[in-house]
């Protein structure tokens, strides 16, 4: 079933980048005209790739978007199955790559733009970038309200010890500063030569 | 052939990225903040006591590390370097020579945004040619060593201890596996994997206290004694046409001159250096008129960055952490103060209750 949801939802996917044809093309209309929820999430499908479509004209409104996209999903009511997100990715990319169907080139060709407009935006996708600090705890207080709380963690239950990340934020502030951090700071006997290739490949992107 | 995987990963990912969110909408957040736990691996055997090779002749610490950077001045070579830390992964191919007398590197991107960085000796520059954006600029650091090490006060050996922890194979290559372990619980350990015949750091892992393995970097592919012609990486490294070159300016100054001071200094960690940047920074940098003040204790690092506090940007006092690199946030009157160091938790701690206002900025 699960799979059959990921199935569709890749199709729905592939139909709105306009790159299905024939047979599946239909199928895929057909699948989007009949269920509300794969027309549901046609629909988004639509609204995120715009607005990742136009994110040099929209500049830095990501965050305003989402949440007026959030609104507006809510207000229509929208179900989307709840699933592992590292899964639908995971196979996500592997059905990609073994029937062909999509035009990998083309996608990629955007790919890292799109991600980091959609990153620098949200918060609660830091998850799936390379930058996204875990939050180990607060001085003497619970974490800001906007961060998404794993379920498993306590936050007014901190161990400083344990150093344990359970929540995830994103801060360019803080990217900055760990920059000027990797860059300056950087004094260590190990610096050379592996540290700076360590930092140059894993360098905080510049926004 | 994991590396291709991942890199194959990014591909689609518009797709990924619609799939996230909706994810994230359907299950709030949650599932994200899942996904990024830090995934701490198991203590590695090397760890365990009386695990030791006696068989070897000891090499001290400062012969180990000495014997890593020689390697690296000596030869030439290309490969493929990945880092993972905690939850996210990066690799790059690197182009590595050096001619006796200077050093020159190329380091080209292979996951993120396309990025290539280039370094001859102490002067690095980083395209990025999405934005037709370069940055130029000197890494001070860069050129420390070996000084670090040969200077009398190294105290390195006095905070670290080294021993061979066994041999290992790494991207084809026979290594010595060093441990370099912390004598107190201020710091991290480093297990390096050294290659037999050169000594090249072909691997590195930062461990926690406990021995877990916080961050990891590794060639997954090297060419030793390749072909690489310096001509034409400084032919790459100066052809900056069609980009715009940014010169982020530092300016150098004390804590004391800033008019702050370390009450209480933490053990092993010396100041190394302290900067500030112009008012007017260029674009894209709101590091302005922030100090950073840095220490060392020659393996380790801790960045101590003070500016005045704002309440729109300043949120809360915290502590984050990013593979092994650990952040602290803290107000202190008028001020704020990030600290940033790949240091456990209880060290930038001392170092945020150390902190002091002194005076008032004479300017």
């Amino acid at each position: 079933m699960a799979h059959d949801t990921l199935k569709t939802r890749e199709a729905i996917s592939a139909l709105a980048d306009g790159q299905l044809r024939g047979q599946e093309f239909a199928r895929a209309v057909e699948a989007v005209s009949r269920d509300d929820d794969d027309r549901a999430t046609w629909h988004v499908y639509h609204l995120v790739g715009d607005v990742l479509r136009s994110g040099d004209a929209a500049g830095h409104n990501d965050l305003a978007f989402v949440e007026r996209l959030q609104l507006r999903l809510k207000s229509e009511d929208v179900v989307v199955q709840s699933t592992d997100a590292i899964k639908s990715i995971a196979s996500d990319a592997m059905n990609t790559r073994d029937n062909g169907q999509f035009d990998t080139q083309a996608d990629s060709a955007n790919a890292s733009r799109f991600r980091w407009k959609l990153v620098a935006g949200l918060a609660s996708l830091a998850a799936v970038a390379f930058v996204g600090w875990g939050w180990v705890g607060g001085l003497n207080t619970a974490p800001p309200v906007s961060l998404a709380t794993a379920p498993a963690a306590p936050a007014s239950a901190v161990v400083v010890a344990a150093e344990q990340p359970q929540i995830m934020i994103r801060d360019p502030r803080l990217d900055e500063l760990l920059a000027a951090h990797k860059q300056f700071g950087g004094t260590s006997a190990l610096q050379m030569p592996a540290g700076f290739l360590r930092n140059a490949t894993f360098e905080v992107p510049n926004r | 052939m994991r590396l291709m995987k991942i890199t194959a990963l990014t591909g689609s990912w518009l797709r990924c990225a619609r799939d996230v969110a909706l994810a994230m909408m359907a299950a709030a957040g949650v599932s994200c903040a899942v996904i990024a736990q830090t995934v701490l691996l198991p203590p590695a055997p090397g760890l365990a006591a009386g695990s030791v090779d006696t068989a070897q002749p000891d090499r001290g610490i400062n012969e180990w590390l000495l014997r890593m950077h020689e390697a690296s001045r000596r030869r030439a070579y290309i490969g493929t370097f990945v880092v993972s830390s905690g939850s996210s992964m990066a690799s790059a191919k690197i182009w590595h020579i050096c001619d006796g007398q200077n050093q020159m590197e190329r380091v080209e991107s292979l996951s993120g945004p396309p990025r290539s960085t280039f370094r001859r000796d102490d002067q690095v520059i980083t395209f990025l040619p999405e934005r037709k954006h370069a940055v130029a600029e000197r890494r001070e650091s860069l050129g420390l060593f070996p000084n670090l090490l040969q200077s009398a006060d190294s105290s390195i050996a006095q905070f670290y201890s080294a021993r061979l922890a066994g041999h290992d194979r790494v991207a084809g290559f026979d290594a010595d596996m060093v441990l370099l372990q912390p004598k107190d619980k201020l710091r991290y350990g480093y297990r390096v994997w050294s290659e037999k015949k050169t000594g090249l750091v072909v691997k590195l892992q930062t461990l926690d206290i406990d021995g877990r393995v916080l961050e990891q970097s590794a060639f997954s592919e090297l060419q030793l004694d390749a072909p690489v012609n310096m001509n034409k990486l400084n032919q790459m490294m100066s052809n900056t046409e069609g980009y715009k070159v940014d010169r982020p300016e530092m300016i150098k100054t004390t804590a004391a001159a800033e008019g702050w001071v370390l009450k209480t200094p933490v053990a092993g960690f010396k100041p190394m250096s302290c900067f500030k940047r112009p008012a007017a920074a260029p674009e894209g940098s709101a590091v302005d008129n922030t100090m950073q003040w840095i220490f060392s204790d020659g393996l380790a690092s801790v960045s101590l960055f003070v500016e005045l506090f704002d309440r729109r940007q300043h949120g809360q006092e915290g502590l984050m952490a990013l593979g092994a690199t650990r952040t602290i946030t803290r107000r202190i009157g008028d001020w704020w103060l990030t600290v940033v160091g790949e240091a456990p938790i209880q060290t930038l701690s001392a170092f945020a209750q150390g902190l002091e206002r002194k005076k008032a900025t004479p300017n």
